[in-house]
């Protein structure tokens, strides 16, 4: 099984063999990207965030708890990650902003994906495009929230671990999330 | 006229895989006589499928190897077998 093989590299790694984590980067490389993705919106610094995402994990490994599940661990060092680059690159008050129930356009619209690549006519790609332009419209709390929630599908007790924040809040912030996303996405 | 929030809550529940046997009944019992609650339910739906379908969520294909190829050195000693 999949998880029991996890196990067994991830041991292999805390006893030296460098090698073996070829595997946990090849297993958890998309959802790891995606959720970086999702956060930050733009490819390349995505793909440099889950890097060191990756090589911080390696790093730490050893102290990574056995007992406790890989991914919900790797997930938190590539979320801090983010979310420390994002506080890098914007001050505070946007990080924690609360959604408005208002349409509130204009406060973060101009924080676009700079995206356009030279296949955006490729339907898919656009509509993409376009959906991680509203995504990235929301502040911070609810993207993580909703990276985590919709790329790995992971159960609200578990982001409630990642985000070390309690289950009721999560929950909150999904909702919330998600009817942001609604009102922005309705006419796709 | 706007209904009771409760049903936007429920929804949401549901959405979750979060809602109890009762309170699906309840709320399903509600959307088939109200028409707003269905078309907000619907919309809900279509923004997680939305969402959910990650088309272009690869990294670049020497992702792997480019991590493998920054990691620190192997401690020296942890190496020597014997």
């Amino acid at each position: 099984m999949m998880e029991e093989k996890l196990k067994e590299k991830i041991r292999a790694v805390k006893k030296g063999d460098q090698q073996a984590y070829e595997y946990v980067v090849e297993l958890f490389q998309n959802k790891v990207f995606g959720i970086c993705f999702r956060m930050i919106g733009n490819r390349h610094e995505a793909e440099d965030l889950a890097q060191e995402a990756f090589i911080r994990a390696y790093i730490n490994i050893h102290s990574f708890d056995e007992k406790r599940k890989f991914s919900t661990w790797l997930y938190r060092i590539a979320t801090n990650l983010t979310i420390d680059r994002l506080r890098k690159k914007k001050p505070d008050f946007y990080l924690d902003a609360e959604i408005n129930d208002s349409e509130g356009h204009n406060l973060y619209g101009q924080l676009a994906a700079d995206q356009p690549s030279t296949e955006d006519f490729v339907e898919g790609i656009e509509i993409q495009n376009y959906i991680q332009k509203e995504i990235m419209a929301l502040p911070v709390k609810y993207r993580s929230i909703i990276a985590l929630r919709f790329i790995d599908e992971l159960s609200i007790k578990e982001i409630s671990e990642i985000l070390e924040l309690p289950v009721g809040t999560v929950k909150t912030r999904i909702h919330r999330g998600r009817e942001a996303l609604r009102k922005r996405l309705r006419h796709v | 006229m706007k209904c009771d929030n409760k049903f936007i809550d429920l929804i949401h529940e549901y959405l979750d895989g979060d809602i109890s046997k009762e309170d699906e009944k309840y709320l399903s019992s509600h959307l088939e006589k109200c028409e707003a609650c269905q078309i907000h339910f619907r919309e809900l739906k279509q923004t997680v499928a939305l969402i959910t379908t990650n088309v272009d969520m690869k990294p670049s294909e020497n992702f792997t190897l480019n991590v493998m190829d920054n990691l620190p050195m192997e401690r020296k000693g942890k190496k020597i077998t014997r």
